[in-house]
């Protein structure tokens, strides 16, 4: 029994991607049973491709040098994109320099680097 | 799913598909933006705007439109980065000011064709939380971790006097599989009480009322 021409394309097609994600805690499984850890709804991602980041990763990714500077067509909008000329005032409004100083939000809440587990807020 | 919605994503299917092709259609004259060589791609381009009251004369529609600042497009982690380090944070904006990220090509309005038959969700917040939960939905969204297909439109954080308020826009108002996984999927990123007070508004009903804030369905849990 040969096969038909239709299945003998689907055999020549290409392997299956797969992606690792470690968990450390069982809390960090999804919340439903239809999502794998880390990974998307089959039904939602024909090909399975979606670009998916953690947390995490894109906290590592804001070291990055490019990351740092500032794009080259950034309007200037007062107190947006432009503070006050202090020097590197600016370079830290949402970056990682910001937790150094004394931020007015670190008054209610202890202000963290990204790695540690979520706050708990009180609303 | 109805037929429209599943136009929609078609439609959207094809505009990652022309990126990939560097076809990617220039609606505003804008250049086209890339993940640069080495950068780590996003599943969608998306634009940062900026919005401030002016004092005084109430916001019509237009008036609106008009405040509407774009700050920058970015198209992988690191341009993303670029802009979000050298904006000022959400919670030392002052005054009535709102940042919105919104998928490139959907401009942050109830009228634009991606959000007309949408909604939001909404999470008012206590002065002191915005930028921190800002930063926590952005994350999630531009990482991709609704897993809602093309349903999002883009997020808002809305500076006011007594309270801050976090929205996320989704496309289609009336699919409630969708809006109940974006509601459960907000809950756990921003770390949410069980006992949180959840929102949602559709745009069409923001239209008539014209006000973004009141008159919202409450949901509790």
């Amino acid at each position: 029994m040969s096969a038909s021409p239709v299945q003998r394309q689907i055999v020549s097609s290409q392997a299956i991607p797969t992606r690792r994600v470690l968990l450390n805690d069982p809390s960090q499984l999804p919340h439903d049973y239809s999502t794998t850890p880390g990974g998307t709804l089959f039904s939602t991602t024909p090909g399975g491709t979606r670009i998916v980041y953690e947390r995490h990763f894109l906290m590592q990714c804001r070291n990055s040098p490019l990351a740092k500077s500032p794009p080259p067509n950034l309007p200037k909008i007062p107190g947006v994109t432009t503070v006050q000329e202090e020097k590197g005032e600016l370079m830290k409004e949402n970056g990682m320099g910001k937790e150094e100083r004394s931020g007015k939000e670190n008054a209610n809440h202890k202000e963290t680097s990204g790695d540690e587990p979520q706050f708990h807020m009180d609303i | 799913m109805d037929n429209n919605t599943f136009k929609a994503r078609l439609k959207n299917e094809e505009d990652s598909g022309e990126d990939e092709n560097g076809e990617q259609k220039n609606k505003e004259s804008r250049p086209v933006v890339k993940p640069g060589k080495g950068e780590h791609p996003l599943q969608f381009n998306y634009c940062f705007w900026f919005s401030r009251r002016t004092p005084g004369k109430q916001t019509s529609s237009s008036s609106y439109d008009q405040n509407l600042k774009n700050i920058g497009t970015f198209a992988s982690v690191e341009q993303f980065f670029a802009n979000y380090s050298h904006i000022a944070r959400p919670g030392d904006l002052s005054g009535h000011s709102d940042y919105h990220l919104f998928k490139e090509g959907v401009r942050p309005m109830w009228e634009d064709d991606a959000n007309k038959n949408g909604g939001k969700w909404i999470v008012r917040l206590k002065k002191g939380l915005a930028s921190r939960c800002w930063e926590n939905l952005v994350f999630a969204m531009i990482g991709e971790q609704f897993m809602v297909g093309e349903e999002i439109c883009g997020a808002v954080i809305s500076i006011r006097y007594q309270e801050d308020i976090l929205s996320l826009w989704n496309r289609t108002a009336h699919d409630q599989q969708t809006t109940s996984r974006i509601r459960d999927t907000l809950k756990r990123i921003l770390n949410l009480p069980p006992n949180t007070i959840m929102e949602y508004k559709k745009h069409s009903e923001s239209l008539s009322d014209n006000s973004s804030f009141r008159n919202t369905s409450v949901f509790m849990r």
